[in-house]
């Protein structure tokens, strides 16, 4: 029962913190959501389970309550829990709690609605983490956008409008497809399944013979247009190329802690989803279209990278690195290996931290500067030397270097598509990819160079100070996560492949 | 008795009249009078239906009706004061602010 | 003798530990964090000796000690393990002692000179040192590669220390970047051992050299996916994908261009980093997994070849350069060319040898640099120097001491070593590998250019007449610079005394201690099992002039002749007392060499101008078709919505009569579709 109480906590949590008065907001949206930060690393504690959430085996923390029948098919609360998940959740938690606090500084106006709107979404992220119901599933998915929008255009900066718009509307057409081609397969599935629920669907969607007719199309073609509109619409949240550019908009009008939550959290919601249904459902598509689907996750990572190279505001060049990084999740989970899939879950985690931190230092030194233009200042590190430091620190992460969490995972994504058996001329396709270590080494060291090094030049009319210790701390918080990840990825990385094996295992059947 | 269809048609010329009432009068009093009398073009439908069939359903749909014509005609009036008051006229084709 | 190995994982931790005092308080310890450095180098120092003499006894040791990550356990594990042997155990000893030193030295160079962030130079080197012995003690090549990307990025810290100036931050960036494209080459080899083999150990019987090797035996015992090609062909390409990190550390041509920059940083980096040890990680990498490499007679010609080639590449272009640090630079890179070209030519012990001379000396060199940097104020101009020979006669005679090592000049270590490089190049060239013989030839007119420019550095600085009033009266240095400048200069002249081959062909006696040392060890990593791998795989036979005594003193001879020609014409034309830049008649070719032959310039163009307009190109694409696109569709709705709308009029009327219209349209479809008016 816990799942079901950390959420219905974090939403009452929600509304009180839209009661507070403004000028505490801050603080009590901290005090409340150390709660959920307590909850999650519980359950990481109490963790057991060794299972796949939709494939079967042990599940933690699950319940399953039955709720509505609709045309035929039941709707259930099912929650539960497994080594996919589980890092996740815990990345939401930690990931709310620190961007919370890293909203001190910047957010001054209608305090309390940002923090409830906040702690809102956090709710509907550990929903979407833990459902395991369709329908409900769906709820929490669409729900997370709603926080978001508000999030991005009342806080946001001269155009969030535009960025606002353009997130909604885009990721709002892109459920919409993922719906249809979803509920297309559920009705194709017919008499096999009596209920909305995913591992049933899952299941029956790995056994032959289970799929039948739909209108036109046969049961081949009806699994190829569903996987194709699921990977759509999962893919604009990921986002891949060429589905990304709502992507660095929303970043660069979002607040920091917005754009820490986006990058950190809700893109991973798309290869969460991505490894739950598409990959985990119809296997088979995956592997027959892996060409494709690897030159995609290829494009997006030297694509991605180079567009971070062209970009002269700090805040975009983290924003396209991420679609870089997202490439390399996709390229583990297309490799069907251990080290793929598991190494993509745990880029997932890996770079919400990094990235994350990545961008609550651009805030911080936004905050002092009032300018994120590479251009404009240089020889910062003399009069922020801590922040220069965890900046250093937090892009060489980026950039892969060991004993920090992004080299784990993307050595495990590396080692595990270049020996994949399912995806052709995959070594290859890795070698390809991993150049993207190269590019993003280069634009991260001359965007350093010019900003936080060489003589101190930026014309203000106030002094440049350190941050305040409640800016840094955060900061300092994720940095040491990222560390410890690197040095012992088996915190995550054993729970990880245990979830992960049934979805390599079972791929016969077809 | 009576057969149905008579009654019928007398509902479709009243519904009828109704109609173009409401497509070329331009006065809003003359415009709710139209709306009234579809209103009970239904109703003689209801009552007519309920005679055929000997049941007291569509009477007491009928009865609805006009529960719901009183409360539309209070409305209606309403918004039509408050036309006037805005626009010094009655005229329904005078006041277009909610174009586009 | 166990007890040694147990303290082995210390070697690296006191330096890291180091490391994070002097990052966490290091502002309140005294001198910025000098002596807790200098107590953990000494300590690691300290046990790295105790660790060689267990190793001396017999011992070695080879044991994973960390499960980094094993996923459910079906496929393989990623694991960091310690791995002491011969080699391990004497790279550990040099490694230590150069770092000590240089901590001492640095005391001179930072503390004296009042330098600021101190603690963050501490910081750096105790976590590079760290880096690098964690690197030589790795027991698989992940480990390695992991350690190998920490001491790139200390090597940034470190040459970007000063870096509210412009430069330093930009060669710490070139440096990283170009060790980076190297580096991406060999994370690629690393993956591809691991999907090869399913492990990457060094040693023992499932280390991946040992399953390569069984493979090519024709054991195919073993489940080895070569992707389809030939095992051979697949491990040449895996080596040289390996190598690719090699060239880039080691400055190897054409990667070698980070070096001479990385000069920017303060010179006991430069002497701990760029000399003795970061830049040595890639031909120890190399000499770790010799085994391997000895399988692909391809991958061995080819490090000869860029080994030859670089080392004279880098020798012609140190003749020219004005500043003291940048001459060391083009010797260091190209005295790596030597080791390179040992190793291509089948010369494992030569190659190990040289690495640990030029260990010595070239530390020796830096050091003694970075004395007279301190006593020239911080200028590196030679030209501005001179007669500094009286001024400061410790660092002079150690200087010369290194300088003579550098050259090859008999007896000092640097003779013994680049003799036998020279002399495996030829043997083997000699014995049915006549492409090796063009490497040797490279190799053998480099020693000129070496003689040449070693001799004109010393007679600038310390000869001849005070050319500014600066080298009149030069700033004095503490002990704390000489020490470390003695010890090594005593290394310098001895060190070669440990493996002098030329006297043990001559006169029968035993003294080739090296040999015997890298001979022993762990089965499957001794010299000897390389010989006989080199012999068998890559056709590497021993061939001689005559008879092997007349070809060691050919060799000898030659070598050590053209190192006296070099530094005859250098003493001939600078150790005057007003000396002139005779360089200057080379014409263009002396604008060719001091440009360095142009290499910076196309790899900046590559990686900044092409880069960069690949990006804009890339953005403009994004922002213009993808983006615009996107945006398209969304005109396109809002314009289509900006027609339709226009039926919303306003006019009450209009709406009931579209009502109207709408129900009659509905009416006759269903009409139409119910067959009512049939």
């Amino acid at each position: 029962m816990i799942i079901e109480a950390l959420i219905a906590y974090t939403f009452v949590a929600a509304l009180a913190t839209f009661l507070a008065p403004d000028e505490r907001a801050g603080q009590v949206a901290f005090l409340l959501s150390l709660v959920p930060v307590v909850g999650s690393l519980y359950m990481w504690g109490q963790y057991d389970a060794t299972g796949n959430a939709l494939l079967g085996g042990d599940l933690a923390f699950e319940t399953t309550i039955e709720w509505l029948r609709v045309a035929g098919y039941t709707l259930s609360w099912h929650v539960g829990v497994d080594g996919i998940s589980m890092p996740l959740i815990v990345l939401t938690t930690v990931l709310t709690t620190l961007s919370i606090v890293s909203a001190w500084t910047p957010i001054t106006d209608r305090a309390s609605q940002f923090y409830g709107l906040m702690l809102f979404m956090e709710a509907n992220l550990l929903g979407v983490f833990t459902a395991l119901d369709f329908f409900l599933w769906f709820v929490f998915w669409e729900a997370v956008l709603v926080p978001m929008y508000f999030l991005i255009g009342v806080w946001g900066g001269p155009r969030r409008k535009y960025a606002a718009i353009k997130f909604f509307v885009y990721t709002n057409v892109a459920s919409l497809v993922m719906f249809i081609g979803f509920i297309a397969l559920v009705f194709g599935l017919g008499d096999s399944v009596s209920s909305l629920s995913l591992p049933e669907i899952a299941q029956a969607l790995r056994q032959e013979g289970t799929l039948g007719q739909f209108g036109a199309l046969t049961p081949e073609a009806l699994r190829a247009v569903a996987f194709a509109a699921m990977f759509f619409g999962f893919g604009v949240k990921v986002p891949i190329v060429p589905v990304h550019t709502w992507l660095p908009d929303a970043h660069v009008e979002a607040p920091t802690p917005v754009s820490v939550m986006l990058a950190g959290v809700l893109l991973k919601m798309g290869t969460y989803a991505l490894l739950r249904f598409n990959f985990t459902m119809l296997p088979d598509v995956a592997q027959t279209y892996a060409v494709p689907i690897a030159a995609i996750a290829v494009i997006s990572v030297i694509y991605g990278a180079f567009l971070a190279m062209a970009q002269q505001d700090l805040k975009r060049i983290v924003a396209y690195s991420s679609v870089s990084s997202m490439g390399y999740v996709i390229l583990g989970l297309i490799a069907y290996t251990e080290y793929g899939v598991g190494g993509a879950t745990f880029q997932m985690v890996a770079h919400g931290l990094i990235s994350g931190l990545l961008f609550m230092t651009v805030g911080v030194i936004y905050n002092a500067t009032h300018t994120r233009m590479v251009g404009d200042m240089s020889g910062l590190a003399d009069r922020m030397p801590i922040t220069s430091g965890i900046l250093v620190a937090g892009a060489f992460g980026y950039m892969g270097l060991p004993l920090m969490a992004g080299f784990a995972a993307e050595f495990f994504i590396f080692v595990g598509s270049f020996e994949s058996a399912v995806l052709p001329f995959a070594p290859v396709f890795t070698a390809a990819a991993m150049f993207g270590i190269v590019i993003v080494a280069g634009y991260f060291l001359f965007a350093m160079q010019r900003t936080l090094f060489g003589p101190f030049r930026l014309e203000t009319d106030y002094e440049i100070t350190s941050a305040p210790v409640h800016d840094t701390l955060p900061l300092a918080v994720l940095l040491l996560c990222i560390i410890a990840l690197g040095v012992a990825p088996e915190l995550f990385f054993g729970m990880i492949t245990d979830a992960v094996t049934p979805i390599l295992n079972a791929g016969g059947g077809f | 008795m009576v057969p149905a269809q008579w009654y019928l048609m007398l509902s479709a010329a009243i519904f009828c009249i109704g109609l173009f009432g409401i497509l070329t009068r331009r006065n809003a009093l003359l415009f709710l009078m139209s709306v009234e009398l579809m209103l009970n073009a239904a109703n003689v439908n209801f009552i007519a239906f309920s005679l055929q069939w000997g049941n007291v359903t569509g009477q007491t749909f009928a009865l609805f009706t006009m529960a719901l014509a009183a409360a539309e005609v209070a409305i209606g009036i309403g918004i039509i004061l408050v036309l006037y008051r805005n626009f010094r006229d009655t005229d329904v084709t005078k006041a277009t602010t909610m174009r586009w | 003798m166990a007890g040694a190995f147990d303290y082995t994982p210390a070697i690296v931790l006191l330096p890291f530990l180091s490391f994070l005092l002097a990052l966490g308080v290091g502002r309140s310890m005294p001198k910025g964090g000098a002596l807790a450095g200098i107590a953990a180098t000494g300590g690691s120092l300290l046990l790295s000796v105790w660790a060689m003499l267990a190793v001396a006894n017999g011992g070695t040791y080879n044991q994973t000690i960390y499960t980094w990550a094993a996923g459910t356990g079906n496929s393989f594990e990623l694991t960091f393990g310690l791995l002491v042997d011969p080699l391990a155990a004497m790279m550990l000893v040099i490694v230590s002692l150069i770092a000590f030193l240089v901590h001492v030295f640095s005391l001179g160079y930072m503390n004296d000179e009042g330098e600021t962030g101190l603690p963050r130079y501490y910081a750096g080197l105790g976590l590079f040192t760290a880096s690098m012995l964690g690197f030589v003690v790795a027991n698989n090549l992940l480990m390695a590669f992991m350690f190998f990307e920490l001491v790139g990025l200390c090597s940034w810290l470190l040459i970007g220390f000063w870096f509210r100036e412009e430069a330093p931050p930009s060669a710490a960036k070139k440096a990283f970047l170009v060790t980076r494209f190297g580096d991406y080459f060999f994370l690629v080899g690393v993956v591809a051992v691991f999907a090869t083999f399913g492990t990457a150990a060094f040693a023992g019987e499932g280390s991946f050299p040992a399953l390569a090797e069984a493979a090519l035996a024709g054991e195919a015992a073993t489940e080895i996916n070569t992707f389809g090609f030939a095992p051979q062909t697949w491990f040449t390409v895996v080596g040289l994908l390996v190598l690719g990190g090699v060239v880039g550390k080691s400055a190897q041509f054409p990667l070698h261009t980070w070096l001479p920059d990385a000069m920017e940083g303060p010179t006991p980096v430069s002497a701990l980093i760029h000399a003795a040890t970061m830049v040595a990680a890639g031909v120890y990498l190399v000499a770790r997994m010799y085994g391997f490499y000895a399988l692909s007679p391809t991958a061995l010609g080819i490090i000869a070849f860029v080994g030859g080639f670089t080392a004279l590449f880098a020798a012609t272009m140190g003749v020219v350069k004005r500043e003291i640090k940048q001459v060391l630079a083009y010797s260091t890179i190209s005295q790596y060319g030597y080791m390179m070209l040992a190793l291509g030519a089948g010369g494992y012990i030569a190659a190990t040898f040289h690495l640990m001379t030029h260990a010595f000396f070239k530390a020796l060199l830096f050091l003694g640099a970075g004395s007279v940097i301190i006593a020239m104020h911080h200028n590196e101009n030679m030209w501005d120097m001179g007669g500094l020979k009286e001024r400061m006669p410790v660092t002079y005679w150690t200087f010369l001491a290194g300088s003579l090592a550098l050259a090859g000049i008999f007896p000092f270590s640097g003779f013994w070593s680049k003799d036998e490089v020279l002399y495996e190049a030829l043997a083997h060239g000699l014995g049915g590998t006549p492409l090796l013989l063009a490497a040797w030839a490279m190799g053998l007119l480099a020693v000129f250019f070496t003689g040449f420019y070693t001799f004109r550095m010393v007679f600038l600085t310390f000869h001849g007449e005070p050319r500014t009033d600066v080298a009149r009266d030069p700033h004095g240095v503490g002990w704390n610079v000489k020490a470390p400048l003695t010890v090594l200069g005593v290394l310098a002249v001895v060190a070669g005394f440990v493996n002098m081959v030329p006297v043990a062909k001559l006169t029968g006696a035993h003294i080739e201690f090296l040999h015997d040392w890298l001979a022993h060890g762990l089965g499957g990593l001794t010299s000897e099992h390389y010989g006989e791998l080199t012999g068998q795989f890559a056709g590497y036979e021993t061939g001689y002039v005559g008879s092997e005594l007349t070809t060691v003193l050919l060799s000898g001879a030659l070598s050590l002749g053209l190192a006296l020609a070099g530094a005859g014409l250098a003493y001939k034309l600078y150790n005057v007392p007003a000396p002139v830049e005779h360089t200057d008649r080379l014409g263009s070719v002396k604008t060719l060499l001091f440009n360095n032959y142009y290499q910076d310039e196309y790899q900046v163009w590559l990686a900044d101008t092409a880069a960069r307009n690949v990006a804009r190109g890339a953005d403009k694409f994004d922002q213009g078709v993808i983006d615009g696109v996107v945006n398209g569709i969304s005109s396109v709705s809002l314009f289509s919505g900006s027609r339709v709308r226009r039926i919303q009029t306003g006019v009450v009327s209009n709406y009931a009569a579209l009502l109207t219209l709408g129900l009659v349209a509905l009416l006759l479809g269903i009409g139409l579709m119910g067959g009512w008016f049939l």
